[in-house]
């Protein structure tokens, strides 16, 4: 056992070569959408970006508050989180279409002078809200989670090799807090920015947290999902055990709640308002087709996993639990299909980008995520906890 | 068979949860059924080793917590709605975002209510007294020490036996746990 090395198995360069072929594929295929129907191509885009974003930017969340707690729990998938966070300059990459060739499909109502002209922006609007403007915001975002990328991974590979370097765990604990502090800012920023002022007349403070709280569900979800795959073959198989699912199951409930709880502040506050410039944002979503949306969220993002996850059972049965992460992870799609897509038309009807073009950024996501799982053995060797986290108490 | 009716059971003392944990299996092992186990703190394995099952409480906490849920809503609904229907800004009258913060509560305090009530219950708490605290050694229970107690109820308590399979078992101290 001393000797472990906790290689990634076979199975994750198999999936890494699937996502890639898949991803690659929709990716040619949603070419025909650029041109024939650009705008329709950069809306269902924006949404896959944002899916992404929550799968990345979740787990560096995720990773800084498990160096934070270090519960057990985080042990077992700090690895996984590693590697989610370090396809950030991919995200970036995946970030580049939007800003050099889908702003003026997706923010006109700020970037095009005739729109604003007829309904006017605020001045302070009007300077906070240019093309520089988000240029500059989302390199500063970007700079901040790549940072935090580099340092939390280049640390935890320092520490595989020196497992007694006290002042090492400390550094961890020391910037997990601030870093959470960060993320938080730069994502609030950064949904503003991309999400928000799709709707520039629009505006809600607890917006960036909805996104929060979604990135998270987004995560755990994920990584779930891969933590039940890895323990399909040696090495994992003999690691994860029920009591870890059980931990996971909670957290994923937790984040649940947490979500459900955000969206529902923001209207209750709006509906108590009664404002008529706040409530435009539910008059478009909770009537009509997108009103149908709305009520599929609310029973298919919340109350159904929320009740399934209540269960001890469900969450330490390595069977269901993924099957509602995968879930959820879906339905984080139709949620963010449900906050976007409003803004551009009333039919709430998918297209077909909405289908290929989560297929394509999530194929290349999943391939990069492989390709980086397999660089690292799957647990961290050098984390003081470790062997309190795999061992076994079952009698 | 005349013992019985002031002998509560048969008790041990062990000086660490593992040998608790041994010990327990054991006597199950050799058919009592009727055992408990005393311990300062939660022992982990100790449910699985005494056949605990799994017990109601988070099934009373759950209708505890719809209970509540839905009586908060309905009685808003129903003062809102029925009894003193009134137009606020224009609002429906089941203006049900509203009705939320109260119900979320309600539902929060009827599932705590209920945790905490369905848990003395099934404990059958509050007992001002029990034939255990008769042992005087019993008051390490709540320090340093672990104790068995094979109970007189059990079909197969037979005095001498089954303290001649605690002494097998190096069970320190062990005494009759007389029943008044």
């Amino acid at each position: 056992m001393a000797a472990q090395e906790y290689r990634a198995p076979e199975s994750i360069g198999r999936l890494q070569q699937r996502a890639l072929f898949v991803g690659g594929v929709a990716l040619l295929v949603s070419l025909l959408g650029v041109m024939r129907t650009p705008g329709l191509f950069y809306q269902s885009y924006l949404m896959s970006f944002m899916l992404i974003c929550g799968l990345t930017l979740g787990s560096l969340g995720l990773l800084m508050l498990q160096h934070l707690t270090s519960g057990q729990w985080g042990i077992i998938i700090r690895r996984s989180l590693e590697s989610a966070t370090r396809t950030i300059p991919l995200l970036a990459a995946f970030f580049l279409p939007i800003a050099l060739f889908g702003m003026h499909h997706l923010y006109s109502a700020w970037l095009d002078p005739e729109e604003v002209k007829k309904e006017p922006l605020s001045d302070f609007q009007q300077r906070y809200l240019t093309a520089g403007g988000f240029y500059m915001r989302a390199v500063i975002y970007f700079a901040i989670w790549l940072l935090l990328m580099y340092l939390f991974n280049r640390w935890s590979e320092e520490q595989d090799a020196n497992r007694e370097d006290r002042a090492l765990r400390r550094r961890f604990k020391m910037f997990a807090g601030p870093g959470i502090i960060l993320y938080v800012f730069a994502m609030s920023f950064a949904a503003i920015d991309w999400v928000m002022s799709l709707s520039p007349h629009w505006a809600s403070t607890i917006y960036g947290f909805l996104f929060v709280a979604g990135q998270l569900i987004s995560s755990m979800a994920f990584m779930i999902a891969i933590v039940v795959l890895l323990a399909r073959t040696e090495p994992f198989a003999s690691v994860l055990q029920k009591r870890h699912l059980h931990d996971l199951g909670k957290l994923l409930l937790a984040f649940v709640m947490l979500w459900a709880y955000f969206d529902f502040s923001q209207l209750l506050i709006i509906w108590s308002g009664n404002q008529p410039e706040e409530i435009s944002f539910y008059r478009t979503r909770l009537y009509g087709g997108w009103g149908v949306v709305a009520v599929i969220v609310l029973v298919f993002h919340f109350f159904v996993p929320f009740f399934l996850l209540l269960s001890q059972d469900v969450k330490r049965n390595a069977k269901v639990l993924p099957k509602i992460a995968l879930w959820l992870i879906f339905m984080r799609l139709v949620d963010l299909f449900w906050m976007t897509r409003p803004e551009f038309t009333s039919q709430a009807a998918p297209t077909w980008l909405d289908i290929v073009l989560p297929l394509a950024l999530g194929g290349l996501w999943l391939g990069f995520f492989a390709f980086h799982l397999k660089q690292h053995p799957l647990l961290p060797l050098g984390d003081p906890k470790l062997e309190e986290a795999i061992e076994h108490h079952e009698h | 068979m005349l013992h019985r009716s002031h002998i509560y059971g048969v008790m041990g003392e062990f000086s660490s949860p593992e040998e608790l944990i041994h010990a327990v299996e054991k006597v199950r092992e050799a058919g009592y059924r009727r055992v408990n186990a005393y311990s300062p703190f939660p022992v982990e394995g100790l449910s699985e080793a005494l056949g605990l099952k799994r017990n109601m409480v988070p099934l009373i906490c759950l209708i505890g917590g719809l209970t509540g849920g839905l009586g908060g809503f309905f009685f808003q609904y129903w003062v809102a709605v029925i009894a003193y229907p009134l137009n606020i800004a224009g609002r429906p009258l089941n203006s049900w975002p509203a009705f939320i913060p109260v119900t979320f509560e309600l539902t929060i305090l009827g599932a705590a209510l209920s945790a905490v009530l369905g848990m003395l219950a099934l404990n059958k708490l509050p007992q001002p007294h029990h034939p255990v605290f008769n042992v005087p050694r019993f008051t390490h229970a709540s320090s340093d020490r672990f104790f068995v107690c094979i109970e007189a109820k059990d079909p197969k308590f037979h005095i001498a036996e089954s303290a001649r399979l605690l002494q097998e078992l190096h069970a320190h101290h062990i005494t009759e746990v007389s029943d008044d």
